[in-house]
C-alpha cells in the first residue's frame, strides 16, 4: 500500500517537473527557435531583393572578413560600448544598492517617498527619456545649462562636445537604468533573514563593517544576476544613442547595437547585420565567462587563505 | 494642429464639403462605392491632416474609401518592408520615403503603373523630382526611360529660410550665391546675438544636408558611365570646393559644436530668432508661422538656394511618392492608381495645399491660391523643386550615405581636413558600389 | 556619537540630492504637457499654461490614445502574468528537483543565448511567422512575443530568489511526504513573494515600454502606448508637448502599480518576519 503511494507520488512530481518546464520550453522552442537560427544562418550570406523576391547567396566567412578588416565604426563601437558598459553599470549597481540601503533603513513615510521616486525614470517610455533629455542637455536652450549658469557656469555643449558627448549619454542611461538595479536590490534586503542581520548588528562594530561583511555577502546571488543582466542590457543600449547623438559627434558615441541597427535595418544589409550580431554575442558570452572564472578564482582564494 | 493652417484647414473643408455636396447631387450614382476598399501605409506627419481632408473628400466625391494605416515615421519603413516582402500584401498603396524609393524600387516590389492601366502617365504638371518616380531596372538607377512606379503625394524640398527682421537691421539681401551666403552669415554672426547659420551636420542627415551643395559645384558623388558601370567622383577639385564651402560656412559663421546638429536643433534655433539663416525642407514652413511654436511668425522667408560657382543650383529632395505593391490583387491595385490619379489633378493639389499640404505640381501660384502669408512658402518650393536632386540614385543608397556620413561629419567637427574627409569618402563609396555589382573606377586621391 | 550623525547628515542628503536629480529633470518633463511647443524649445521654466497638447492627443482624429492605453495594459498585463508564473516554476524545479544536467544547460543557455541578440534583428521573423498563420496584428501575437522577450531576464531573476529561499524548509516539506506541486504552490510560491513582485514590475516595465515588437506585430486596434507616442516624433516636428502629455497619461497606471506593489513588498517582508 505504501509501495503504491509513493509510486503515485513519484509519477507525480515527475509529471510536475514536466509540467513546470514545459511552458517555458515550448515558448523559446516556438517562438525563438526559428528567429535564432534564421540570424546564425543569415551571417553567412548576403541577401538581395530583386523581382520582389530575396536572393541568398552564400557567402562563406566573407561578411566576418569584412567585419575584421574593414569596419572602423563597428570597432570604434565596440570600444566605446566597452567604455559605456563598465562606467555606466558600475554606477548603477553602486547607486542603485546605495539608495536600497538608504530606503530600507528610512522611515515608513520617506520610504514610500524615496521609492517612488527612484522608480520614476524606468517607467517613462525610452523615446520620450532620449528626445527631452536632448532638449535638457541642448546647448542654447537647455535646462541643465540654465542651471549652471544660475551659479555662473557653462555654457556647456553637452553632445555636440566629441570629448563630452560620452559621458553624457553614460548620464542619462545611469538616470534612466538606476531604477532596475535599485528595485532588485531592494527585493534581495527585503528577502534578507532579520533575526541574522540582528545578530550580525550586536557583533559587528559600526554600520560599514555590517554592510560589507554581512549584508553584500549575503545579497551576493542577486547581485551577480542584477550585474549580468544590466552588462547585457548595456550591450543593447539602443534607444539612448539613436535619439541623443545617433552615434556622433564623429564616432564619440557609436555603439554596437547602434552599428547593427544601421546595417541590418537602415541599410537593410541582413547578413552583414548578422554577422556583427554574432560576434557581439560571442564577445558578451566571453566576458561573461571570464568575469565568471576570475570571480570563483578569487572566492577559492580567499576560502584557502581563511 | 498649427493655428494659422487650421483656419485654412477648416475654410478649405468647407469649401471641400460644398463641392462635394454639389457634385454628389449631380450624380447621384457616384455616391456609391464602385470600387474596393483601399489600405495605406502612411507616416504620422505635419501634413498628415491636409492629406486626410483629401481622403475625406474624395470619399465624398466617389463613395469609394481609403483607409489609412498611420505609423511613426521611424517605424514605417519597417512596416513596408514587411508588407511588400509578403507573398500578400497588406497595403495597397505604400508611402514611401525619398531616402526609402531606390530600394523600394530595385526590389522590385512595386507594380509599373503602366501595368495597372495601359499608357498611364504622370498628369502634366506633376513633378517628378529629378526622376525620381521613374525606374530603370536595366541601369539600376532612376531614369525617365524606366517603369513609372509611383504618384508623388507630398512635396518636399530644401529651401533657404531666412530671417527678415535680422535682414532688414543690417541690410543684407537674401544671397544668390555660397559666397553671399558665407558673407550674410558673417554679418549676421558679427553682431554677436544672431548665428549666421544653422547647418544640419549630425551624421544621420549630413549627407542630405551637403548633397546641394555638390551638385551646384556641378560635382556629384558618383557617374553612371554605362551598362553596371560607376564612377566615383565626389573627390573631384569641385567636390573639394563644396566640402571647403560647406565646412567653412559651417565652422565659422554657426553655433558651436555643430557636429550634433540635428532637425531637432535646427528648427529650434531659427524657431526662436537664435538663428539667423538655414537650409531645411519646406515641410518646417507650417510650425515656423505657427504662434504655438515659433517666435518668427511673419518674419521668416523661404528662397531658393544659392547658386554654385557655375551658376547651378540643387536642392535635395525629401518628398513622399505613393507606390502600388505588386503583391495586392488587381482590382486593388485599380482602386489605388484611381485615388492618385485624382489626387495629383490641379484642382485637388490647390485644395490640399489650402488644407496645410506641400503641392506635388510646379504649377501652381499664388494666383490660385490668393495673397496670404501662409502661402507665401509657394514660389520659393516651385523654384526649388525645379532643382531637385536625389544625391545617390542607387539600391544601396542607405549604404552609401551612412558610411560617407561619417567622414563628412569628421571633417565639421576637425579630425578631418576636407581633402582627408573626401578621400575617405570616395573610398567608402566606392566599397558600397562595388558590392552594388558595379564595375568601379574613381578619381586619383586628391 | 557627533561623527556618527554627521556621517547620517551627508548619507542623508546625498540621497535627497539624488532624490531631487530625478525629480527635476522628471518633473520638468511632466511639466512640458501644459506648454506651448515654444516654451518647450526655449526651456522656459515658467510659461503660459495650456490644454492644448491633450486636447491633441486625446480627441484629435488621428489619436486614439485611450485605445492606446488599453491595449498596452491588455498585453502589458497578460504577458507579465504568463511570464511570472512559468519563470517561477521552472526557477524551483531547476533549483530544487532533480534535473537533467543537459536540460538544465539548454533550458537556461538559450534563454541567455536568446537574450544577448538584439531584438530588432528578430522582428522581421517575427512578422512572417505570425501573418502566415493569420496572427498578426492580434493581442495574442503581440502578449506571446513580449513573454517570450521577456522570459530570460524573468527566470534567471526567479531563480536567484527562490534560491535564495531556506533551503531546509524545502527540505523538511519534501520528507513531510508533499509533492512538488504541494512543495511549491504552499511554500515557495507564497515566500517568495518579494523577488516575485520585483520581477513583476520589471517584466511588466518592459512590456509596456517596448517599441520595436510592438510597432511591427500590432495593427491600428492593437496599437501601444510607446509607438502612439513615437508618432509625435516626426519628421522635421518634434511635438514635445503631445509626448509629454501621452508621457503623463501613460505613468500614472504603472505610478500606482509601482506604489501598490511596494506595499506588497512591505507585507511580503512582514510575511517572511513570521517564518
Amino acid at each position: 500500500m505504501a509501495a503504491h503511494h509513493t509510486e503515485i507520488k513519484a509519477r507525480r512530481n515527475r509529471r510536475w517537473i514536466i509540467f513546470s518546464l514545459l511552458p517555458a520550453a515550448t515558448l523559446f522552442i516556438v517562438l525563438t527557435a526559428f528567429p535564432v537560427i534564421n540570424l546564425l544562418g543569415l551571417s553567412f550570406f548576403h541577401v538581395e531583393w530583386r523581382e520582389g523576391a530575396a536572393q541568398f547567396s552564400l557567402v562563406g566567412l566573407d561578411n566576418f572578413t569584412r567585419l575584421f578588416t574593414q569596419e572602423d565604426i563597428f570597432w570604434a563601437g565596440v570600444r566605446n560600448n566597452i567604455i559605456f558598459a563598465v562606467v555606466a553599470v558600475s554606477c548603477q549597481m553602486v547607486l542603485g544598492f546605495s539608495m536600497a540601503l538608504a530606503v530600507k533603513t528610512a522611515g515608513s513615510r520617506g520610504r514610500a517617498a524615496l521609492t517612488g521616486i527612484f522608480l520614476l525614470p524606468i517607467i517613462v517610455p525610452p523615446i520620450v527619456i532620449g528626445t527631452m533629455w536632448r532638449l535638457i542637455m541642448g546647448r542654447e536652450f537647455g535646462l541643465a545649462n540654465t542651471v549652471l549658469g544660475l551659479v555662473g557656469l557653462g555654457p556647456v555643449d553637452w553632445l555636440g562636445n566629441p570629448d563630452l558627448a560620452l559621458a553624457s549619454v553614460i548620464f542619462v542611461d545611469v538616470w534612466h537604468w538606476t531604477p532596475f538595479v535599485f528595485l532588485l536590490m531592494l527585493a534581495g534586503l527585503e528577502s534578507l533573514d532579520g533575526e541574522v542581520l540582528e545578530a550580525a548588528r550586536i557583533d559587528t562594530s559600526g554600520r560599514w563593517q555590517q554592510i560589507r561583511h554581512v549584508v553584500l555577502p549575503m545579497m551576493m546571488p542577486t547581485i551577480v544576476i542584477t550585474l549580468l543582466f544590466r552588462v547585457i542590457l548595456s550591450f543593447k543600449v539602443f534607444d539612448e544613442v539613436y535619439l541623443l547623438t545617433s552615434g556622433g559627434p564623429g564616432t564619440a558615441t557609436e555603439v554596437v547595437n547602434f552599428s547593427i541597427y544601421r546595417t541590418f535595418f537602415r541599410q537593410d544589409q541582413v547578413g552583414y547585420g548578422a554577422a556583427m550580431s554574432v560576434v557581439t554575442l560571442f564577445s558578451i558570452t566571453l566576458v561573461i565567462i571570464l568575469a565568471r572564472a576570475f570571480v570563483q578564482r578569487r572566492a577559492a582564494r580567499r576560502q584557502a587563505a581563511a | 494642429m498649427h493655428e494659422v493652417f487650421k483656419r485654412k484647414a477648416q475654410r478649405g473643408a468647407v469649401r471641400a464639403l460644398a463641392v462635394a455636396l454639389l457634385m454628389s447631387a449631380g450624380a447621384g450614382a457616384a455616391s456609391a462605392q464602385d470600387k474596393p476598399t483601399v489600405s495605406m501605409a502612411i507616416n504620422q506627419s505635419p501634413w498628415l491632416n491636409s492629406f486626410v481632408a483629401m481622403v475625406d473628400q474624395y470619399e465624398k466625391e466617389t463613395g469609394n474609401v481609403v483607409e489609412l494605416d498611420v505609423s511613426p515615421f521611424g517605424g514605417l519603413l519597417e512596416k513596408i518592408r514587411n508588407s511588400v516582402r509578403a507573398s500578400e500584401g497588406s497595403y495597397d498603396i505604400v508611402n514611401v520615403n525619398s531616402l526609402w524609393l531606390s530600394e523600394i524600387y530595385s526590389g522590385g516590389f512595386l507594380a509599373p503603373l503602366a501595368d495597372i492601366k495601359a499608357d498611364y502617365k504622370l498628369a502634366e504638371g506633376v513633378l517628378s523630382y529629378g526622376n525620381t518616380t521613374n525606374w530603370d531596372s536595366s541601369a539600376l538607377t532612376f531614369s525617365a526611360d524606366g517603369a513609372l512606379l509611383g504618384v508623388p503625394v507630398n512635396g518636399n524640398v530644401q529651401v533657404l529660410y531666412y530671417n527678415t527682421e535680422i535682414y532688414d537691421r543690417l541690410g543684407l539681401q537674401p544671397p544668390k550665391t555660397w559666397e553671399e551666403l558665407a558673407a550674410n552669415a558673417k554679418k549676421i554672426q558679427e553682431g554677436g546675438e544672431n548665428y549666421g547659420f544653422v547647418p544640419r551636420s549630425a551624421r544621420d542627415s549630413i549627407v542630405y544636408n551637403f548633397t546641394p551643395y555638390v551638385f551646384s559645384h556641378d560635382a556629384a558623388f558618383f557617374r553612371i558611365s554605362g551598362p553596371n558601370e560607376a564612377e566615383v567622383v565626389i573627390n573631384s577639385p569641385e567636390g573639394l570646393k563644396a566640402l571647403e564651402t560647406y565646412v567653412g560656412i559651417a565652422t565659422e559663421a554657426g553655433p558651436p559644436g555643430p557636429g550634433n546638429i540635428a532637425q531637432g536643433e535646427l528648427i529650434q534655433l531659427i524657431a526662436t530668432g537664435k538663428g539667423g539663416q538655414a537650409i531645411a525642407v519646406i515641410a518646417a514652413w507650417g510650425q515656423l508661422q505657427d504662434p504655438n511654436s515659433s517666435r518668427v511668425v511673419g518674419k521668416i522667408n523661404a528662397a531658393l538656394l544659392p547658386a554654385g560657382p557655375g551658376g547651378t543650383v540643387a536642392s535635395s529632395a525629401g518628398h513622399w511618392v505613393a507606390g502600388i505593391p505588386k503583391n495586392v490583387a488587381p482590382e486593388k491595385q485599380e482602386a489605388a492608381l484611381a485615388f492618385l490619379d485624382w489626387f495629383a489633378q490641379k484642382q485637388q493639389q490647390v485644395e490640399y495645399v489650402r488644407a496645410g499640404g506641400v503641392p506635388v505640381r510646379g504649377d501652381i501660384t499664388s494666383a490660385d491660391l490668393g495673397d496670404d502669408a501662409a502661402f507665401g512658402f509657394i514660389e520659393a518650393y516651385s523654384e526649388n523643386a525645379q532643382h531637385a536632386v536625389m544625391g545617390l540614385p542607387f539600391a544601396n543608397a542607405a549604404e552609401a550615405s551612412d558610411a560617407m556620413a561619417l567622414s563628412f561629419n569628421r571633417a565639421v567637427i576637425g579630425e578631418l581636413t576636407p581633402t582627408q574627409a573626401l578621400n575617405q569618402a570616395a573610398a567608402d563609396l566606392a566599397g558600397v558600389l562595388e558590392r552594388a555589382g558595379f564595375k568601379v573606377s574613381r578619381l586619383p586621391d586628391l | 556619537m557627533t561623527r556618527r550623525s554627521l556621517g547620517a547628515v551627508v548619507a542623508n542628503s546625498i540621497v535627497w540630492g539624488y532624490a531631487f536629480l530625478i525629480l527635476g529633470p522628471t518633473l520638468w518633463v511632466l511639466s512640458n504637457a501644459f506648454k506651448y511647443k515654444i516654451d518647450i524649445i526655449t526651456g522656459a521654466t515658467f510659461s503660459p499654461f495650456t490644454w492644448i497638447n491633450f486636447q491633441e492627443l486625446l480627441f484629435s482624429r488621428q489619436s486614439d490614445f485611450l485605445m492606446n492605453l488599453f491595449n498596452s495594459a491588455v498585453i502589458g498585463v497578460a504577458s507579465t502574468a504568463i511570464v511570472i508564473v512559468i519563470a517561477t516554476m521552472a526557477a524551483f524545479t531547476l533549483v530544487y528537483l532533480e534535473v537533467k544536467p543537459w536540460v538544465r544547460w539548454a533550458l537556461l543557455g538559450w534563454a541567455l543565448l536568446f537574450h544577448m541578440l538584439p531584438n530588432l534583428t528578430f522582428v522581421g521573423s517575427w512578422y512572417l511567422m505570425y501573418s502566415s498563420v493569420g496572427l498578426h496584428g492580434t493581442y495574442f501575437a503581440v502578449i506571446m512575443t513580449h513573454a517570450v522577450q521577456n522570459l530570460p531576464m524573468a527566470l534567471f531573476l526567479m531563480i536567484s530568489f527562490v534560491g535564495a529561499l531556506p533551503r531546509e524548509l524545502i527540505q523538511a516539506a519534501r520528507m513531510d511526504g508533499c509533492t512538488y506541486a504541494q512543495v511549491f504552490w504552499r511554500i515557495v510560491f507564497p515566500l517568495v513573494r518579494g523577488g516575485m513582485i520585483a520581477a513583476t514590475a520589471l517584466t511588466f516595465i518592459f512590456s509596456w515600454s517596448d517599441f520595436a515588437i510592438a510597432l511591427t506585430l500590432t495593427s491600428r486596434d492593437t496599437m501601444t502606448v510607446p509607438v502612439a507616442i513615437a508618432t509625435f516624433a516626426q519628421e522635421y516636428d518634434i511635438r514635445y508637448g503631445e509626448m509629454a502629455a501621452g508621457t503623463l497619461l501613460s505613468i500614472m497606471p504603472a505610478l500606482v502599480l509601482i506604489l501598490i506593489g511596494q506595499n506588497f513588498i512591505v507585507r511580503g517582508l512582514l510575511a517572511g518576519a513570521v517564518k
